[in-house]
């Protein structure tokens, strides 16, 4: 069989210290855990508690997020042996949290967007390490870790005190469809991380990975300056009520928004930080002059800097501060928790950021630590071949079920709709791939893509297009 | 350019038999049902929402385009119908080369197709039959069917197995095509309607979407419903305890809750909703002797109650808000918050006909007119209801059938190999002779790898015994030629 040609670079020496990184990554877990440790013995209460376990998981899946980007710049054997540990107690402390929940309830965690979500992170940790231990990609984690980071901590802001049953959920086919979702999703997001290292191994173009990254980071700001960005330069966010533990709502559904004044601007000064580097990769492209190439990574650190000052003002504007409405005359208090899906977005924007920088600084040998391209675009079908099958049956079991309480199998509610949606473009994924031999990176795209959907059935359609299937 | 008429069924035939084609029609379906999620919709929004959400000319607009229903509108309905034809085609334009394959697999071992084939090994033998006698015990020993073949007098032998497998493709594009039938079916011959009962109430008709009525050959009747909450207040359960009712006889009855339907003769009756009618169900009053001690009871309307032998209670007339202008009762609203009740009272032996007034929110005892028995309010029952959702699917065993054979089909195609072998026993290049063997897989590649090596080393094992056997002084390790790519 022919080798590939390679792109030759500089080579580098293998990386023999490295301990910074791991010092560092240490003595912040460790600091960050003391930290709880004495916030949670002050507090009094049990320190088994379900949120100090989550806390615990975001610490170490965090630290291994690093380490794993780590490895991925420098190259050093040891880094994936210390984020596979912190990925393991991670997910020991994961599945805690779990446990304790089901304990409380008496029931598995599937009943609210958040005990989904405790699910799904575990899931997603637990193919991690399988793919990892089984497949051999080894930095995958540098993709699903900061996933999981992003969910831990929507979770930390969205409600989740535990509610007894509404009595449409009191049925064994709750169980049986929600288990398959959480595995079809995470195999799902299991796919899109290896579809994202084929496009590494398949030693796409630097630039790309730039486009990609800019591309997201900018869509992201962009729909949130359409969506939140007021007159005078403000910021809407949703008002809190503390006392309920709830958004403030003006009617059915109709949340109460409050104005925070100037932050609008910052997130327009983010807008423009993330779509610059776009133009200028536009604009290299166009002239074919890789000299704007440089001046885009430039500013795609301007960029990770811009945004990490927004997170920063948004976090502290925010946090426990009244302002007033437009809507209705007086002050009103709100909180981060009121706003889960823009911080989400902004961390998930400044993880591609930083996953970007990882692909920057790579080593040039990261290709030779990494499975050949042929098997991670196999293993990436193969991923989906797991993943279609149960998505099917997520979606029957879901039919059966509402048959059994709606009285109709379908009724093109908007979560069926988007079920339906992610199942026919898996569908296209294998059409194309099976009769037309889409392979490489077409294929990774769509894959991409299909994880995407996923995303948005899961979470886009539950907070935007509210239906039958409220409950998540 | 003339196009002579019996062409264009076959163009029409040819285009939806095209992949390239049902992938544009599966594209369309994705982009019109994501329209229409973001769209609100007619049947499930209010009409005074949508006013709210688009101006009058939009929702003019999305009216004519029939984007306000997109998916019971004849453009979406004519979409999923090609996509049913495109699939039907695509699959009837690829099936007769599947069936030619599937009926009569390629099982000689001539010299083109060996050198065609690309997992290939050679092994020397001495002896051809000895060889394949060997190859025919190993594959037993792995319990790979066997078969003999003889072609131009070379005799081979061809194992496969999971052959099945190849058809799976088809059954799964058959069953999405069952799913699809039935929802046809329930399009078509299926309804939904809707259907309020109170308790002791029977009723045979049901409310359909459009506000028609529909009488049902038999009639449910409703022995009670309630409603059981949590500590903290929200819903815990809903149940109606129903009957089924047929020629004046019970047939059937069930405690219908959330979750667990009522199944009579193809329709279902689903606990939907629950609540209270504004209807007054019972009043409960003490109802006291002039002297003696009272006892409680409770009036429904236009009930007469016995008191005693002589006297009968009856509650004549409710007014759930009531005010009072030139000494007459009138009513203000329809909020039981401050109710009037009218009593009758009435003796035969002296034929009176008494009448009292009720007015709890201003003083328990009911006063008017004078009688032998005083009476003190004790409490109102609301009367309530609940709500049915009845529907009738006569087709979703099809769907319910297309899912369960979706899953087998889906199982096999995925993770079921069609692996086949052949060997046979010719002369190598050099002319020395060989037990060629050849793999080959439908899928999964590296998995059969695996599987054929496995297969190799019993045959080599099998070779070895055979050679040990024949002669045992003469033992060597049989040299192995590796021909074409792995």
């Amino acid at each position: 069989m022919a080798t590939r040609a390679r792109v030759v670079r500089m080579e580098q020496p293998a990386a023999t210290g490295g301990n910074a990184l791991l010092v560092l990554v240490g003595l912040s877990v460790a600091f960050l855990l003391v930290v709880a440790l004495l916030g949670a013995a002050k507090a009094g209460g049990s320190l088994f508690s379900e949120s100090n376990l989550l806390y615990v998981a975001l610490i170490f899946y965090a630290g291994a997020g690093a380490l794993y980007m780590g490895f991925g710049v420098t190259g050093t054997a040891r880094y994936v042996k210390f984020a596979s540990t912190a990925t393991v107690i991670g997910l020991v402390a994961n599945t805690l949290a779990v446990a304790h929940r089901w304990y409380l309830s008496g029931r598995p965690p599937f009943a609210s967007i958040y005990e989904m979500l405790l699910s799904f992170v575990w899931a997603v940790a637990l193919l991690t390490l399988f793919a990892e231990r089984k497949f051999g990609v080894k930095i995958i984690g540098s993709i699903t870790m900061p996933l999981a980071v992003v969910c831990v901590i929507l979770m930390q802001l969205l409600p989740s005190e535990v509610r007894p049953l509404v009595p449409a959920l009191q049925s064994t086919w709750l169980h049986v469809h929600v288990t398959l979702a959480m595995l079809s999703y995470a195999a799902c997001a299991l796919s899109c991380a290896l579809a994202m290292m084929f496009l590494i191994q398949d030693e796409l173009r630097t630039e790309t990975f730039l486009a990609w990254t800019s591309g997201f980071v900018s869509a992201i700001y962009v729909a949130i300056v359409a969506t939140r960005f007021e007159k005078w330069g403000g910021l809407s966010v949703t008002g809190w009520d503390a006392k309920n533990k709830s958004d403030i709502f003006l009617g059915r559904g109709m949340r109460l928004f409050v104005t925070v004044p100037d932050l609008g601007w910052l997130f327009v000064l983010a807008a423009v930080g993330a779509i610059v580097p776009l133009l200028l990769y536009a604009v290299g492209r166009g002239k074919k002059d890789e000299s704007f190439f440089a001046i885009s990574n430039k500013a795609v650190f301007i960029s990770i800097l811009l945004q990490l000052a927004v997170l920063a003002a948004f976090v502290l504007r925010v946090y426990n501060a009244s302002y007033s409405s437009p809507d209705q005359e007086g002050l009103y208090p709100t909180s981060l928790a009121a706003s889960p899906f823009l911080l989400g977005g902004m961390v998930s924007g400044i993880f591609a950021s930083l996953l970007y920088l990882m692909l920057l600084w790579r080593r040039a040998d990261l290709e030779g630590l990494l499975p050949s391209a042929d098997t991670l675009d196999r293993i990436t079908y193969k991923t989906i071949c797991v993943a279609f099958p149960l998505l099917t049956a997520m979606i029957a079991t879901g039919a059966y079920w509402a048959n059994r309480t709606w009285g109709s199998y379908w009724s093109w509610d908007p979560k069926e709709t988007w079920a339906a949606i992610t199942w026919l473009v898996y569908a296209g994924y294998l059409h194309m791939r099976i009769t037309r031999g889409w392979r490489g990176r077409r294929a990774a795209y769509f894959a991409i893509l299909g994880f995407g959907v996923v995303i948005f059935t899961f979470l886009g359609v539950t907070y935007l297009l509210p239906g039958l299937h409220a409950y998540a | 350019m003339a196009v002579s008429p019996i062409s264009i069924p076959k163009r029409i035939y040819k285009t939806l038999a095209n992949l390239r084609t049902g992938i544009v029609l599966l594209i369309l379906v994705v982009v019109s049902s994501a329209v229409g999620t973001f769209i609100l919709q007619r049947p499930v929004t209010e009409a005074d929402k949508l006013a709210r959400a688009y101006s009058p000319a939009t929702l003019l607009w999305l009216d004519r385009l029939g984007l306000t229903d997109v998916f019971h509108a004849w453009w979406f309905m004519t979409l999923l119908t090609l996509v049913s034809l495109s699939i039907v085609f695509v699959s009837l334009d690829r099936f007769p080369n599947a069936w030619r394959f599937y009926a009569r697999p390629y099982r000689k071992t001539d010299s083109h197709f060996r050198s065609a084939l690309p997992n290939k090994v050679e092994l020397p033998i001495r002896n051809a039959e000895n060889g394949l006698n060997a190859a025919e015990r190993a594959l037993k020993k792995l319990h790979w069917p066997i078969e003999r073949v003889a072609y131009k007098n070379e005799p081979s032998l061809y194992s496969e197995r999971h052959r099945f497998s190849v058809m799976a493709v088809y059954v799964i594009h058959a069953s999405l095509l069952l799913i699809f039938c039935g929802g046809i079916i329930d399009g078509i011959f299926g309804y939904s309607g809707f259907m309020a009962l109170q308790r002791g109430q029977q009723v045979n008709r049901i409310e359909l979407p459009n506000g028609a009525k529909k009488t049902i050959p038999f009639s449910i009747k409703c022995y009670g419903a309630g409603q059981e909450n949590y500590a903290d207040g929200s819903p815990k359960r809903w149940w109606s305890k129903l009957a089924v009712v047929k020629d004046g006889k019970e047939v059937e009855t069930k405690d219908v809750v959330v979750n667990d339907p009522l199944v009579y003769h193809g329709l279902r009756f689903y606990q939907s909703s629950f609540g209270i009618t504004g209807n007054l169900d019972e009043l409960k009053l003490l109802a006291t002797p002039e002297n003696g001690t009272g006892r409680e009871i409770a009036l429904r309307m236009n009930e007469p109650v016995e008191l005693d032998a002589d006297t009968t209670v009856t509650l004549a007339e409710y007014i759930p808000d009531f005010f009072i202008r030139d000494n007459q009762v009138f009513k203000r609203s329809d909020n039981p918050e401050n109710p009037a009740f009218r009593l009758q009272v009435k003796s035969k032996a002296s034929a009176d006909d008494a009448k009292l007034w009720l007015f709890p929110a201003y003083g328990e005892n009911a006063q008017g007119q004078k009688t032998n028995y005083s009476f003190a309010f004790r409490g109102i029952q609301m009367g309530y209801f609940t709500g049915l959702e009845v529907s009738h699917e006569p087709g979703q065993w099809l769907v319910w059938a297309g899912c369960l054979l979706m899953g087998a089909g889906l199982f096999v195609a995925f993770y079921m190999v069609h692996m086949r072998v052949w060997i046979t026993a010719v002369p190598d290049a050099r002319g020395k002779l060989v037990l060629w063997v050849g793999g080959q897989a439908n899928k999964n590649r590296d998995r059969f790898e695996q599987k054929f090596n496995e297969v190799l080393d019993a045959i080599r094992t099998e070779l070895e015994t055979a050679t040990a056997t024949a002669s045992p002084a003469r033992q060597e390790n049989p040299e192995l030629t590796l021909a074409g790519v792995k």
